[in-house]
């Protein structure tokens, strides 16, 4: 098989993205899922609104944040505001999706971004890991859940060491009305390999498309239960160039989809600011 | 205390109260404990403390005639931090990962102070430092992380190795915090909230109560109001009788200054009360709200701060690299923070050169209309 022109982080954003639709309100985490939602306005979705905890409403995405009170959040926003209000506007039903990362996952689609237990308690975790930041309010509230991680066998367990944000909970019918939830839950799985649905009968997480070279056999032995698979299970189509190219011009420095290992390659300040502003559009 | 709700019939009734009872009297209360009504679990060291305080909110803001008397509340950092945030105190600091005041961060690192409990919502430089420099007891609040970085790395190493310190976590989401800090700025006992149900923050957190809705019988959850004794908050600009103007998104910082017992406004310039009156919509917390004002220029570095600097993504990156190990983050401390006589000597270290490049870059996407 030749050589891909991509790396699978760049399919699982460009496939986040489309997870989007056009006027839209979406919350969306800071990192991958950023970039994602900030590549969807740029191609299909061009008014769709990003709204930040901290209180920033509709910006324009002129460059990646790095944590969710980045004054790039509140770059040319609509409305720019406090954080209890725009959860409370979530909790009152104006918000659409929701991205958001974790360490874990389940079955139910349930969250863990608290700790890694190992052998030992929440107290003394093995890792112990953010917290929920606003995602068990996101998972609580919003319309529907897109979940963004990496398919490998100890994020896809059983059952979550912690369960942060509220998936499908036990998969018992209405579970999430019977707990007081008003948001409608998890819709979808994206990985770097394949993309997951939920069955609106049992809840329960099935494979529903899978990336180009990737096998049916890889995902299941990365999956902590016997994973069901669509019977039209589809494959993802690779990334055209023109969104592989409009996903650099985002994450001009390569921090975000490159993590640590980019900011090696950066020079220095100087040119930090310069990639910045030259792809910003303004 | 009793004869007080019956004098609750307005604000006439309570500028007679202050004026009948003075400063002293109110000062001089002991803590209520459960006599207040507020739930005793509020004692148990969650920073809900002398509740009969804050009951009487009036009374809290106290020797109001005296403060806002005052013309000017402008003071330095050390003198602030001196006067407010002591030993064993419970705090909480402004902005939302951005405009996060760094420099009184450090400034409490330098202080040497003890036992710190700390209500915030999401925090990351700023906590990781903290905690490092065996400032915290306590943490209550819903993020402890570095961003798009990665994991705090000496929140890390407390919670899972002790070092230098175990702090207690006690986990909420950020509308929880949120929704806590609402009710302490409306001196209400507690909110209603629709987060946190069926998950394991609630397993974990007895505080958090799932009751019955009284009125349509589904699961709601109840959170007890904070009500720290500092909150810290840096803001673009002041006015010296504490006026304090917001741009860029607010966080809960309205609230946040409300709740508290005393409040400390950093900010990157002080103006005059005339410029404040001439976009009075900006002043996101009133006067009454404040006790001290301290001018810190690039005060949340290497956060941003809106329309001032960029967040110097650069300088965390190599704050993440370092505080992975116990003495790399050792001597960066010494370097940045211990060995730096005040904020203007830190903004030396880090290079005057670097600050107004970050400040370049902002400008670019922001300016605040002068």
């Amino acid at each position: 098989m030749q050589e891909k022109k991509y790396r699978a982080s760049e399919l699982m954003a460009v496939m986040t993205a489309k997870e989007f639709r056009d006027w839209e309100i979406a919350f969306v985490g800071i990192g991958i899922p950023l970039v994602a939602g900030m590549l969807a306005k740029r191609f299909h979705a061009p008014n769709l609104n990003i709204v930040y905890e901290s209180g920033c409403i509709g910006p324009l995405k002129y460059r990646v944040d790095f944590n969710v009170g980045d004054s790039s959040a509140a770059d040319g926003a609509l409305c720019l505001t406090s954080e209890w209000r725009v959860f409370s506007d979530m909790q009152a039903g104006y918000y659409d999706v929701g991205v958001l990362g974790a360490a874990q996952v389940d079955k139910y689609g349930n969250l863990n971004t608290t700790v890694i237990t190992g052998d030992q308690d929440y107290y003394t975790p093995k890792v112990r890991l953010p917290g929920s930041g606003g995602g068990n309010d996101i998972g609580s509230s919003i319309g529907r859940v897109v979940v963004m991680l990496r398919l490998e066998r100890h994020r896809f367990v059983e059952k979550v060491d912690y369960l942060t944000t509220p998936g499908f909970l036990d998969g018992s019918p209405g579970a999430r009305e019977k707990a007081g939830l008003v948001g409608s839950g998890p819709a979808a799985v994206v990985t770097n390999k394949a993309v997951f649905r939920f069955d609106p009968d049992t809840y329960e997480m099935y494979l529903h498309t899978i990336y180009p070279g990737v096998t049916v056999e890889e995902v299941k032995s990365l999956v902590g239960w016997d994973l069901k698979v669509a019977d039209n299970l589809k494959v993802a189509p690779e990334p055209t160039p023109e969104e592989l190219a409009a996903l650099r011009a985002v994450d001009p420095t390569n921090l975000i989809m490159g993590g640590a290992e980019a900011r090696k390659s950066l020079a220095g300040i100087d040119e930090y600011i310069e990639l910045t502003i030259k792809n910003s559009g303004k | 205390m009793s004869l007080c709700p019956g004098l609750m019939t307005g604000v006439i009734g309570l500028a007679m109260i202050v004026l009948a009872l003075g400063s002293n009297m109110i000062s001089s209360k002991k803590p209520a404990g459960s006599a207040s009504g507020v739930p005793a679990a509020d004692a148990n060291g969650g920073g809900c403390v002398e509740l009969d305080r804050h009951f009487f909110t009036w009374g809290r803001r106290k020797q109001l005639t005296e403060k806002n008397g005052k013309t000017s509340k402008v003071m330095t950092l050390r003198e602030a931090v001196r006067k407010y945030v002591t030993d064993g105190c419970s705090v909480t600091f402004g902005g939302f990962i951005g405009r996060d005041c760094v420099a009184a961060v450090h400034e409490i690192i330098r202080q040497g102070i003890k036992d710190l409990t700390v209500i915030d919502d999401s925090k990351t430089d700023m906590m990781d430092l903290l905690v490092g420099a065996g400032c915290v007891k306590r943490w209550e609040g819903a993020y402890l992380g570095y961003g798009a970085i990665g994991l705090a790395p000496n929140i890390r190493r407390s919670v899972e190795k002790g070092v230098p310190l175990k702090i207690e976590l006690e986990d909420w989401s950020n509308n929880g915090i949120s929704m806590r800090f609402l009710a302490g700025a409306m001196n209400l006992p507690f909110m209603a909230i629709r987060s946190m149900l069926g998950t394991d923050i609630v397993k974990y957190n007895p505080r958090i109560k799932v009751i019955e809705d009284p009125y349509e019988g589904r699961p709601i959850a109840l959170v007890p109001a904070a009500r720290p004794d500092v909150a810290i908050i840096h803001v673009q600009r002041a006015d010296a009788m504490g006026n304090a103007q917001v741009w860029g998104f607010n966080g809960n910082d309205e609230n946040k200054a409300r709740a508290a017992k005393h409040t400390i406004i950093t900010c990157e310039e002080i103006v005059s009360t005339d410029e404040i009156r001439r976009q009075g919509n900006l002043t996101l917390i009133p006067f009454y709200c404040v006790d001290a004002v301290v001018q810190v220029p690039f005060g949340c570095h290497p956060q941003s701060c809106y329309g001032y600097y960029a967040y110097d993504v650069l300088f965390c990156s190599d704050y993440h690299e370092a505080a992975k190990n116990r003495d790399k983050f050792l001597k960066w401390l010494d370097r940045y923070v211990l060995s730096a006589e005040d904020h203007m000597d830190y903004c030396a270290k880090v290079g005057w050169d670097r600050l107004q490049k970050l400040m370049r870059l902002e400008r670019h996407f922001n300016r605040i209309p002068g």
